[in-house]
C-alpha cells in the first residue's frame, strides 16, 4: 500500500474520479431536464395551459443557467491553476 | 557550445508533432458532433480548431508534469528530445494511416522515455512519475469516461423517456455545440501543453532555461497553440470515421453524454496535472454512451483493436525513439544526425501523402476515410 501511494498521487486520482463523475453525470442530467422542460413548455403553451407552460419555462431557464454556470466554473477552475 | 541550428530543428520537430497531434485527435472533438449531424464537418472542425487554440492558454500544469515529472530534466539533450519526437510522430502517422484512434500523448511520452533510456540508461527516467502520472491515470481514464457516460446516458434516457424523438434530438444537437466546444477547449488545455513541456525540455537542454526554475516562455505557448489549432483544422477523416460511426451508431443524446463525460474527465485531469490521453477518454465515453443504451450496440471488435493500439503505444513509440537516437549518434552529437533524419522523415511523409492523395482525388470528402 505504501509503495502504491508513493508512486501514485492517490488524493489527485480520487479528485479526478469524483469530480468527473459529479460534473459529467450532473451536467447531462441538468441539461436533459432543460430539454424536457423546453419541450413541455412549448406543448403546454400550444394547449393553452399558460400557468403550466410558465412553470416549465422557468424550470428550463434555471437548468440552462445552471449548465452555463457549470461551463464558466470549469473554465475558471482551469485559469486559476 | 550550444547549437542554435539544433534547437531550431528540435522546436520545428516539436511543432510538427503538435500539428500531427491536432490532426490525429480532431476525431476526439468532432466525430460525435458530425455523426449525429449536430454540426456540419467544416463548422465542427473550425470550432474545434479555434477552441483548441484558446484552450492551450488556459493552464500550464500538464506542461510542467511532462517537462519535470517523467524524465530527469538535468540529463536531457536536444538529440534526445528530437528522437523522442520522431518516435511520437512515426507512431501517430502509422495509427492515423490505419484509422486507429491511439494516444498522441502516450506516443510523445513513450518516444522521449525510449530516447532517454537509449542515451542515458534507465536511471534517467523517473519511473515513479511515469507510472503514477501517465500509466495509472491512462488506465483509469477510459474506464472512468465509460462509467460517467454510461451513467449519464441511463439517467438522460430516463429523464426524456416521455418525449417525442424530434424535439429531444434537436435539444441534444444544440447541447452538442456546447459539449463539443468544452471538449475542444479541454483538448487544447491538455494536449497542447505536452508539446509545450517537450519544447521547454529542449530549451532546458540548450541552456536557455534553468532546470531548477521551470517556466514556459510565451512564444512556446503561442506557437504550440497555433500548431495544434492548424493540425485540428487540417482534420483526420479516417479517425473521425472510426470514432464517429464504427464503434457505435450514435443518437444526439449519446453524442452529448459522450462529449460531456469526455470534457469533464479531461478538464478534471488537467486541473490535477495528469497528462491524460483525450483519445482514450473519448473512446471510453463513446463506448459508455453506447453500452448504457444496449451493451451489444458497441462493436467490441473495433474497440479491442483500439485497446491493442493503446497498449502498444508507449513501447512502440519508445522503441522508435530509441532507434532514432541510436541512428543520430552515428553522425556524432551535433546537428547532422537530426538533420538527416528530419529530411528523411519529411521525404517519407511527403511520399505517403502524395500516394494517398492520388488514390483519393476522385472520392467525395465524406468518403475519404
Amino acid at each position: 500500500m505504501s509503495v502504491a501511494t508513493a508512486v501514485v498521487d492517490v488524493h489527485a486520482l480520487l479528485q479526478l474520479i469524483y469530480v468527473s463523475l459529479i460534473v459529467g453525470v450532473g451536467i447531462c442530467a441538468v441539461y436533459a431536464t432543460a430539454v424536457l422542460a423546453v419541450a413541455r413548455a412549448q406543448e403546454r403553451r400550444r394547449a393553452g395551459q399558460s400557468a403550466s407552460a410558465t412553470l416549465y419555462a422557468a424550470l428550463a431557464a434555471v437548468t440552462l443557467a445552471a449548465c452555463g454556470l457549470a461551463v464558466v466554473a470549469g473554465i475558471a477552475a482551469m485559469t486559476t491553476k | 557550445m550550444h547549437s542554435n541550428l539544433l534547437i531550431i530543428l528540435v522546436v520545428g520537430t516539436a511543432l510538427a508533432f503538435d500539428f500531427t497531434n491536432g490532426f490525429h485527435d480532431t476525431a476526439n472533438v468532432v466525430a460525435t458532433s458530425i455523426s449525429t449531424r449536430a454540426l456540419s464537418p467544416r463548422v465542427a472542425i473550425a470550432l474545434a480548431s479555434t477552441l483548441n487554440f484558446a484552450g492551450a492558454f488556459i493552464s500550464l500544469k500538464v506542461a510542467a508534469t511532462v517537462a519535470t515529472g517523467i524524465v530527469d530534466a538535468g540529463s536531457i539533450t536536444e538529440p534526445i528530445v528530437f528522437a523522442g519526437l520522431i518516435g511520437a510522430i512515426v507512431w501517430n502517422l502509422a495509427t492515423w494511416y490505419f484509422g486507429l484512434p491511439s494516444s498522441s500523448s502516450h506516443a510523445l511520452i513513450g518516444g522521449v522515455v525510449g530516447a532517454m533510456i537509449a542515451a542515458k540508461g534507465t536511471h534517467a527516467v523517473q519511473f515513479g512519475g511515469l507510472v503514477g502520472k501517465v500509466v495509472i491515470p491512462g488506465l483509469i481514464s477510459p474506464l472512468l469516461a465509460f462509467a460517467v457516460a454510461g451513467l449519464a446516458i441511463v439517467l438522460t434516457y430516463r429523464l426524456v423517456a416521455g418525449m417525442r424523438p424530434g424535439p429531444a434530438g434537436r435539444g441534444f444537437r444544440y447541447g452538442q455545440i456546447f459539449s463539443g466546444g468544452m471538449l475542444a477547449l479541454a483538448h487544447g488545455t491538455n494536449d497542447a501543453q505536452k508539446t509545450m513541456g517537450v519544447m521547454t525540455l529542449a530549451l532546458i537542454a540548450n541552456g536557455n532555461i534553468s532546470a531548477n526554475h521551470f517556466a514556459v516562455p510565451d512564444w512556446v505557448v503561442l506557437s504550440a497553440a497555433s500548431a495544434i489549432a492548424l493540425g485540428t483544422y487540417a482534420g483526420g477523416w479516417r479517425i473521425i470515421r472510426t470514432l464517429g460511426t464504427r464503434i457505435i451508431k450514435m443518437d444526439p443524446a449519446q453524442g452529448f453524454t459522450a462529449q460531456s463525460a469526455g470534457a469533464a474527465v479531461v478538464l478534471a485531469a488537467s486541473h490535477v496535472g495528469f497528462p491524460l490521453s483525450t483519445t482514450h477518454v473519448m473512446a471510453g465515453g463513446v463506448m459508455g454512451a453506447g453500452a448504457g443504451k444496449r451493451v451489444s450496440a458497441v462493436r467490441w471488435g473495433v474497440a479491442s483493436n483500439m485497446a491493442i493500439a493503446w497498449v502498444l503505444t508507449l513501447p512502440a513509440a519508445a522503441a522508435v525513439g530509441a532507434v532514432t537516437y541510436a541512428v543520430t549518434t552515428i553522425f556524432g552529437s551535433g546537428v547532422l544526425g537530426p538533420a538527416i533524419i528530419a529530411v528523411a522523415a519529411i521525404a517519407a511523409v511527403t511520399l505517403i501523402l502524395t500516394r494517398r492523395a492520388r488514390t483519393l482525388e476522385h472520392r467525395p470528402v465524406g468518403a475519404q476515410a
